[in-house]
């Protein structure tokens, strides 16, 4: 048996595959959905297990993803935490890349450091940008620094040197000395954490990374020991931000990895899917309550950055955490989302959620604003016996009072206003879905999209015609997806080192030589997790550019070793500029960073196959109601069980498949099949 | 539903906006567009009206408008722009004027051989030849020492690029590749939102477009005119001074007069000092791009930028004062003049709208150019960058630390760990001073130092620091800052201070010290209570000694 379990925002998920002990084929599913706990996550987790009555004995793989770090981060939950520099440069962490996003607002209010600045501290030393010593450690007053540590009570030290990512020399030696002095505070130094130069984004990965490392460690140490009284033989795995998941161990030394692990199961969910059905080019969307994250597959691969931010918005500089992480955007419009209308009359849909408290007027628990939600209850999108999972009834007289103010200002009638609603948050999506895809130079055309999370199936009919995106997939099991992506993922370490090397003969050897270092850096890192050798699988990219820019593009270097040409890479770089900016140059090429990425491969399961029973397609039929399709026109549509679909059947839309955690439009120019799997698929009639 | 459709179209291009702000910085080869993202990018309508436009800093916004404006009165009749023509335009004096290093690259979009739509973008280009690198000096007295001037010139006709031109500037310039390195960039980025605009117009119908266009133009006018309300209206008037022209005179004193109604701002430079010897003259249009800032701030800050916004703001000001300079007039420092005008109209209204206006920050870009030869690759480099200082405090918090001026935005420093690689420098320290000031209820946020140690001999500085004479004010009682001004530390130990200075040489083992002002206070320093001033010593942001005497209760 294999489970995997997610803890998000608001609801605790679980799911568990079962196999038959002969065969060994997957037979079922199994899901469940309990509220997260945020006092104490790993009682929500043990509730999850409880409700769906798991034998954790019977439990072979046990992988597991938590918002316990982005939540330490948002809500300054984390632990005391001083930061030790180079002298001269302990205010980088404050005066951070001064820049502005709210650039007219002249009565700003800078977001505050991590670490006050009495508990930033210098030592003298100094590397240049060859990583050459030019300033010998001196820890004289490193005692002082340990004196005022331990009376102010500090639980974590981060240390970040300037050009460590070249020479770790120094922080080596003071992270020793210091774990030495104070056995009993968590230490972390700089290279630990990233090897890519910047110092303040790693400064600020580093204290970050510091600042939550009790709390991660506290709660993964309750985690192991509970499953484990519970049961469990193997230690469990854990999920990253980048999309593979990891030993335990691993992400005690430094937990910011799993900063947003939970999207990432999710689209690695769907890569694995589409390696089951032959798709591997894939747009990914997951809509949920408050936001929809969208992320591009090519080829199975989804590409991986460093530059994600925390509190980041279009008026916020938001702190920069150099990890890596799966390229997701990210819009706040979710099925929560608030329409408003602002001084100058134009209607506004989101970033303001209703949230699950008091949630959209159709909740019927107070909230007084109309929703994305409502506006598809209003038009009749939601069956109201399968509005939140069947547990309640829209409150209609709400939605009523919600649409009142809308409806006046706007001069429209509710409907109008549901259109005018559905029309806007599905620009932001087309919008955001772009910014993935048109605007990197790739043609939506040759994409199919999955869409995830509770609102995917609700929008991505339209999406997919907006976009012109032939295919639309709906998993099943698509509300709990990243948990179920979970049980797909494999071992996965990236390693990303700054370097600076002109693309030329004679710095052939060089680059070969920092990927071998790399390499042997991530055998050591998985021998001490307990794994050979030979398991490894390498892939190599590097981030590349012309000779004089600042950015880079990130090519990956297949089947690299040393007969690589270099005119290869260097060809490929100029393809994947072009591509993506419209020129190339005949300037010399860079490379910047050097990009490892090292998997070992889980064995996976089969997905789970649907039988055949034979039933009619009309069976699955429940009622018939009117929807409107905007453009497309009202229609009386019939509503589908989604439980009674089987494979091999065909929906001319319009149509409205309903489950418990999700709904799917078919609008009237589509239809549906069902695959063996279960999958929903969407096309032009 | 239609109004529903014409605000998505206003959302598109403001997104194609986005990304032409984006492939700008991606691509470009001048740290100061991609570190200092000292750009701006645009879409107007076909006559030149703002619809969307990226920022990286708040210096641009009568930039794009007027440029195509300008376009417009050169290409017209007989002249009148084809499809796949492309203008390049840099003159001070005219549309999108500030100085020569800012280029526009102006871009016509045709739908069916109709003229519909102009995308435009505007970046300062490190190098454009000129008597001194970085084509920034402080001692020019006229603009032919500034660099290359392009007097709106088709740098693509009909789709075939200007190979004549192209040529010019590589001889013409410090950097050629990065320099035509950037003219690629602006053209990237005005073909994608070209592209961008066609693909909605083949969406919606050029109709809906149009009216989409003008609804929004509309609707920024209104935005504005409701925040206009909740100003007091009446007449404000003050005077300032620019301190120093670069040859040791001054001050020039400026004046500006301000009149707010519930349908105006009207802005009045009448009076100011005429055109200077030196590089410190701003232009007209300059000084249009500082009103519609300061105007911005306090009526739609987090608004996108749209033409219509600023149809109820008015400048004036007769041709050839310090603000409103004519030809031949140098100008290549002529953002030292145009936050100085903002600075002054921020101090006359901030009384009137504390919520929206805090006490002065540093007001200068504090950009220095160094340039030498690198010790380890033998390549030239110019090093080209705003700092970072100290905003004021206001009534609800104490003033920010370590920002760029009202002048950037969403502008980066460059990190040390890149600038050390790129330049012959090496940064001693980069921290918070303490020369004190700023006290009051409400802390100014404290100034700060860059000391940069060269590492070859023949190095050459060039840096503009105005209020090294003048303290950033203080507001309702909060005590002034402190002063903008760098220094050489020579290695044998001199030191001299200075507030502008051109090509200043250094040699291997001098440090520069950039010292940026701390920001005024605001309110009674003994209003602040005795806690806050203990943590602020906790935290060395003020000195025991200070706090005994700045702050009474203490």
């Amino acid at each position: 048996m294999r489970v995997a379990t997610d803890i998000g925002g608001t609801f605790t998920d679980l799911v568990c595959l079962e196999f038959d002990k002969i065969s060994g084929k997957p037979i079922g599913v199994r899901v469940s959905k309990t509220d997260t706990t945020p006092s104490n996550f790993e009682e929500g987790l043990l509730n999850a297990i409880a409700k769906s009555n798991l034998n954790l004995n019977e439990v072979d793989f046990f992988a597991h993803g938590t918002t316990v770090v982005i939540n330490a981060l948002t809500e300054r939950k984390g632990a005391k935490t001083a930061l030790i520099t180079t002298k001269g440069f302990r205010d980088v962490l404050e005066i951070a890349r001064c820049n502005r996003p709210d650039l007219f607002n002249f009565n700003f209010v800078k977001q505050p450091p991590f670490v006050p600045r009495f508990l930033r501290f210098e030592i003298e030393e100094r590397m240049d940008y060859k990583g050459e010593i030019v300033t010998e450690l001196n820890t004289d007053n490193l005692e002082a620094i340990v004196q005022i540590c331990k009376e102010e009570k500090v639980a974590a030290i981060a240390i970040c040197f300037l050009h460590a990512y070249k020479n770790p020399e120094h922080e080596l030696t003071l992270l020793q000395k210091i774990k030495n002095l104070l056995p009993e505070i968590e230490v972390i130094a700089s290279h630990e954490v990233t090897r890519e130069w910047r110092e303040y984004e790693r400064t600020s990965t580093t204290v970050l990374s510091s600042y939550v490392l009790p709390i991660a460690k506290n709660y993964l140490n309750k985690l192991e020991e509970k499953l484990k009284h519970n049961g469990l033989k193997n230690t469990p795995y854990i999920m990253q931000s980048n999309g593979g998941i990891t030993t335990i161990n691993d992400v005690k030394a430094n937990p910011i990895s799993m900063v947003e692990s939970g999207p990432a199961s999710g689209v690695f969910g769907a890569i694995a899917l589409g390696k089951v059905i032959n798709k591997k080019n894939l747009i990914v969307l997951d809509i949920g309550g408050t936001t929809a994250k969208c992320a591009l597959v090519e080829n199975g691969q989804v590409k991986i950055t460093t530059n994600y931010k925390i509190d980041h918005s279009r008026t916020k500089a938001g702190y920069p955490i150099q990890t890596p992480v799966i390229d997701i955007v990210e819009i706040g419009n979710g099925g929560g989302s608030i329409a408003w209308i602002d001084a100058g009359g134009k209607m506004h849909v989101g970033p303001k959620s209703a949230g699950a408290m008091p949630g959209p007027a159709a909740y019927g628990r107070g909230g007084k604003n109309l929703t994305t939600t409502d506006a598809n209850i209003i038009l009749g999108r939601i069956h109201p016996n399968y509005f939140l999972g069947g547990e309640l009834k829209p409150d209609y007289a709400s939605i009523e009072i919600a649409s009142e103010p809308l409806c006046q200002s706007l001069n429209a009638t509710k409907e109008d206003v549901a259109k005018g609603i559905i029309r806007i948050a599905n620009a932001n999506m087309t919008n955001a879905l772009k910014l993935i895809s048109v605007n990197k130079g790739y043609d939506p055309r040759d994409f199919s999209m999955v869409v995830i999370g509770g609102g995917g199936g609700m929008h991505g009919a339209d999406l997919a015609r907006e976009l012109q995106i032939s295919e639309l997939i709906i998993p099943p099991h698509a509300g709990v997806f990243s948990a179920f992506g979970m049980l797909m993922s494999d071992l996965r370490r990236d390693l990303i080192r700054t370097n600076v090397i002109t693309l030329i003969d004679e710095s052939k050897s060089s680059i070969q030589n920092i990927f071998a270092d790399m390499q042997n850096d991530a055998i050591d890192k998985y021998k001490t997790d307990g794994f050979q050798e030979n398991l490894i699988k390498f892939t190599f990219y590097a981030d590349l550019r012309y000779a004089g820019q600042e950015h880079y593009v990130k090519v990956e270097l297949p089947n690299f070793s040393k007969n690589t040409p270099l005119d290869e890479i260097i060809n490929n770089f100029h393809e994947a500029h072009k591509k993506q900016y419209s020129f190339s140059l005949e300037t010399k090429v860079e490379l910047v960073n050097f990009h490892l990425v090292a998997e070992i491969e889980v064995d996976k399961p089969d997905f789970p196959k649907l039988k055949i029973s034979g039933k009619s397609v009309e069976e699955a039929i429940f009622a018939f109601q009117d929807v409107d399709f905007d453009d497309l026109g009202k229609h009386n549509t019939p509503f589908y069980n989604r439980d009674f679909l089987e494979p091999e059947m065909l929906i001319k839309g319009p149509a409205v498949i309903a489950e418990n955690a999700t709904t799917t439009l078919v609008t009237p120019i589509q239809q549906l099949t069902v695959d063996i799997y279960g999958n929903l698929i969407i096309t032009m009639l | 539903m239609e109004q529903f459709t014409l605000e998505i179209i206003q959302d598109s291009l403001i997104a194609a906006g986005d990304e032409m702000f984006k492939t700008l910085e991606r691509t470009s080869m001048s740290p100061i567009i991609y570190e200092s993202l000292d750009y701006a990018v645009g879409i107007t309508t076909n006559k030149g009206e703002l619809l969307a436009q990226g920022n990286g800093i708040t210096a641009f916004l009568a930039a794009l408008d007027s440029v195509v404006s300008s376009t417009l009165e050169k290409f017209n009749g007989k002249n009148s722009l084809q499809e796949g023509d492309i203008v390049i335009a840099n003159t001070p004096y005219a549309g999108g004027g500030t100085h020569l290093s800012d280029v526009s690259i102006i871009y016509p979009v045709f739908y069916k051989e109709e003229l519909i739509a102009f995308t435009v973008n505007k970046a300062h280009w490190t190098e454009l030849g000129g008597t001194f690198p970085g084509s920034v000096s402080t001692v020019a007295t006229e603009i032919y020492q500034e660099g290359m001037h392009f007097p709106f010139i088709k740098i693509r006709s009909k789709g075939e690029l200007n190979q004549a031109v192209i040529d010019m500037i590589k001889v013409n310039v410090r950097l050629p590749d990065s320099t035509l390195g950037d003219l690629y960039a602006g053209i990237a980025a005005a073909e994608v939102g070209a592209k961008r605009v066609i693909t909605i117009i083949e969406k919606y119908g050029l109709e809906t477009y149009k009216k989409a266009s003008v609804s929004f133009l509309d609707y920024g006018e209104r935005m504005s005119l409701e925040a206009l309300k909740t100003i007091p209206n009446g007449v404000y008037e003050g005077v300032s001074a620019i301190e120093d022209n670069g040859f040791g005179e001054g001050p020039f004193p400026i004046k500006a007069k301000i009149t707010i109604s519930d349908f105006e701002f009207i802005v009045d430079f009448n009076g100011s000092h005429p055109q200077v010897k030196g590089a410190v003259n701003l232009s007209f249009n300059g000084l249009v791009t500082g009103c519609r800032s300061i105007f911005k701030a306090i009526t739609t800050p987090q608004m996108d930028a749209n033409g219509g916004a600023f149809r109820p703001v008015k400048v004036l000001c007769n041709p050839g004062t310090i603000v409103s300079a004519e030809s031949p007039a140098a100008v290549s420092i002529y953002y030292e003049t145009m936050i100085s005008a903002m600075d002054l109209i921020w101090k006359i209204l901030a009384p009137l709208i504390p919520d929206k206006l805090p006490a002065g920050h540093f007001r200068s870009v504090c950009a220095t150019f160094i340039s030498g030869i690198h010790p380890d690759t033998n390549q030239f480099y110019i090093q080209a960058e705003p700092l970072a200082g100290g905003w004021g405090a206001s009534n609800s918090h104490d003033g920010n630390r370590g920002q760029l001026s009202c002048g950037s935005g969403e502008s980066y420093n460059i990190p040390v760990e890149i600038r050390e690689m790129r330049y012959g420098i090496q940064v001693e320290q980069y921290a918070f001073h303490n020369e004190g000031g700023g006290y009051g209820e409400f802390q100014g946020g404290n100034g700060q130092y860059v000391d940069y140690k060269i590492l070859s001999d023949g190095a050459y500085l060039t840096a503009a620091f105005l209020g090294a004479e003048t303290k950033t004010w203080g507001m309702n009682e909060g005590i002034d800052g402190s002063y903008n001004y760098f220094k050489i530390i020579r290695k044998n130990g001199g030191e001299e201070r200075h507030s502008l200075g051109t090509n200043i040489y250094l040699d291997k083992g001098d440090i520069v010290r950039c010292a940026t002002a701390t920001g005024g206070g605001y309110g009674n320093p003994k209003d602040r209570s005795k806690e806050q001033v203990l943590l602020d010593i906790k935290n060395g942001y003020i000195t025991k000694e200070q706090a005994d005497i700045a702050y009474l209760s203490f």
